[in-house]
């Protein structure tokens, strides 16, 4: 016989489905209130609503067919890979100066004091977007290039430094204890123990943050500091339709071509020549863990 | 272990492939290149702190900061942008993600066309939209929440249709062989064990709505980046400072409120 065991089966059990109708119809009624009053205070009234579908599709139509000839005549093509230089030594910049930070920042590796500092700056960091950064650093070096270039290597900082400080903590803890156990040193056990362990990690890290500032430093070239943007806003401002449809077709092309070249490189790297580990898609992965959801 | 003269038997290092070479010397001189185009020069590292503009940035005016019609009304604008756009974004989302995915797709033709559209929408930038919908539909905050909903559309679809297809495919062939059509098979198979993802990726989404709409200004399309961009052009730095850290106090806020809400989910 053994004694009858007291659960708090209280706890474990569902919501009456009473109590669950009405959380759900508070959550609906705040989504629906959040949303009446956002509406409210974008200015729209009805013509502008029906009207809109109507001029989206006008300029559509002037955008046909795209004047591709004109546009690399002025030297569009030479812009769009302007964008990408930006992107990949704004990549070399923050892999470069996040990789050591990021050996600071994991808690298996680092004391106490000096990972709380780094990871809040790599808080700090990731919280201010790129454009502002350029806003900042355009007065500073002058419109062009290397403005965005700056701009995307220091916001690239914070999120490849968190995404290369989580890899590390989710090391194995036995190449540390080896090389300790040999009288290594902590460089030592960097070199030797973890970095062979989370190398492959964060080069597909960077690559990933690569596909991203191509879009980034697409982007920046609107506010003057370097890149395609700025043939876009240039042709949109004088109503040259046909001349920005083609940069824009250009812009997707490369950025289409950059995405599936980078994704096939990070999948050999991640699973080797010959590895047959399951697909999952390294961005929804890296996506979740720059969200912290972890399913 | 056999131990001979020469030490313990030790696997030979595997010889460094000719490729191998021919990739680092290709990426090191791409990089090279690309250095010089865009004008690569360290010394700005170090002549960043001695600029004469930093003075501009202080002190911060906090009561212009505060001043309700400068600052706090179109940062309110902003979140309201966002928070349209999310609706919006991810209600839209919702359907063509189950077109997107294999598992729950009605027909060929709709998985390929979906695909092939939301993947070009992904590859423009969600300024490029902005500015694109400004020109069309007129300056201002409702051409910002055009722009951006379009943009959480390709996000959250991406997000989205990657969770259905991984999906457990079992209850779907039951409600299936129970005689389904599909709409009622696809919300009663995959729907419940995807909504959590569902919510949780649409309050993603949000954030990072509300990251994109401080931007949104810049180009035309609405919110506090208009009064960045307006202040900017006036060399009112220390202006710029005071809104850049209103918007960190804000989204920060948001931030961990969602991030909150979202561990509450899964």
């Amino acid at each position: 016989m053994t004694a009858p065991t007291t659960t708090d089966y209280a706890a474990t059990r569902p919501l009456p489905p009473g109590k669950v109708r009405t959380r759900r119809s508070v959550i609906a009624l705040v989504i629906v209130v959040a949303t009446v009053w956002s509406v409210s205070g974008l200015q729209v009234t009805l013509d502008r609503l029906l009207g809109a579908p109507g001029d989206a599709w006008a300029i559509l139509r002037q955008m046909t067919p795209p004047a591709f000839s004109e546009v690399y005549e002025r030297g569009a093509l030479g812009k769009i890979l302007e964008s990408v230089y930006i992107a990949w030594i704004g990549t070399i910049i923050g892999a470069a100066l996040s990789l050591p930070l990021a050996f600071l920042a994991a808690h298996n590796v680092a004391p106490h004091w000096v990972r709380v500092p780094i990871r809040q700056l790599f808080n700090a960091i990731r919280a201010v977007p790129e454009l502002i950064l350029a806003v900042i650093f355009i007065p500073i070096t002058g419109l062009g290039a290397w403005a965005g270039t700056m701009a995307i290597g220091i916001h690239s900082i914070g999120t490849l430094g968190k995404w290369a400080a989580e890899s590390i903590e989710s090391i194995d803890d036995g190449p540390i204890e080896a090389v300790e156990a040999c009288g290594g040193r902590w460089a030592s056990e960097m070199r030797w123990a973890v970095l062979p362990q989370v190398m492959p990690n964060i080069a597909s890290y960077w690559l990933f943050r690569f596909e991203i500032n191509v879009r980034a430093s697409a982007v920046l070239g609107m506010i003057g500091a370097g890149g395609v943007g700025s043939e876009l806003v240039l042709h949109l401002s004088f109503r040259n339709f046909p001349a920005a449809c083609a940069v824009l077709l250009m812009t997707i092309t490369v950025v289409l071509t950059i995405d599936t070249v980078s994704a096939a490189v990070r999948r050999r790297i991640i699973r080797g020549a010959t590895g047959t580990e399951d697909e999952a898609s390294r961005s929804t992965e890296a996506l979740v863990d720059l969200t912290g959801l972890r399913r | 272990m056999t131990l001979t003269a020469e030490g313990p038997i030790r696997p030979n290092r595997p010889r460094t492939r000719p490729l191998t070479y021919a990739v680092a010397a290709s990426l090191v001189a791409g990089t090279t290149w690309a250095a010089v185009k865009v004008g690569f020069d360290p010394s700005t590292f170090w002549k960043v702190w001695s600029n004469p503009l930093w003075e501009k940035f202080w002190p911060v005016p906090w009561d212009w900061v505060f001043d309700g019609r400068n600052v706090i009304r179109p940062l309110i604008e902003t979140f309201q942008i966002a928070i349209v756009s999310t609706v919006i974004g991810c209600g839209l989302a919702l359907p063509i993600s189950f077109a997107m995915s294999s598992l729950t797709t009605p027909n060929r033709p709709t998985y390929l066309v979906s695909r092939a559209v939301m993947n070009v929408v992904r590859a423009v930038p969600d300024l490029f939209w902005a500015k694109l919908l400004v020109t069309a539909i007129g300056i201002g905050a409702f051409a910002g929440s055009w722009a951006l909903s379009v943009f959480s559309l390709a996000v959250m679809v991406k997000l989205f249709s990657e969770t259905v297809d991984g999906a457990d495919p079992r209850p779907l062939e039951a409600a299936r062989s129970a005689g389904g059509r599909h709409a009622p098979v696809v919300r009663t198979g995959v729907l419940p064990s995807v909504f959590p993802a569902y919510v949780a990726y649409a309050l993603y989404v949000f954030e990072l709505n509300i990251r994109a709409s401080i931007v949104l200004g810049l180009v035309g399309a609405g919110g506090i980046g208009r009064v960045i961009e307006a202040q900017r052009q006036f060399f009112r730095f220390d202006r710029v400072l005071g809104i850049l850290m209103i918007i960190f106090v804000a989204v920060w806020v948001i931030e961990h409120v969602s991030v909150a809400l979202r561990k509450r989910l899964t």
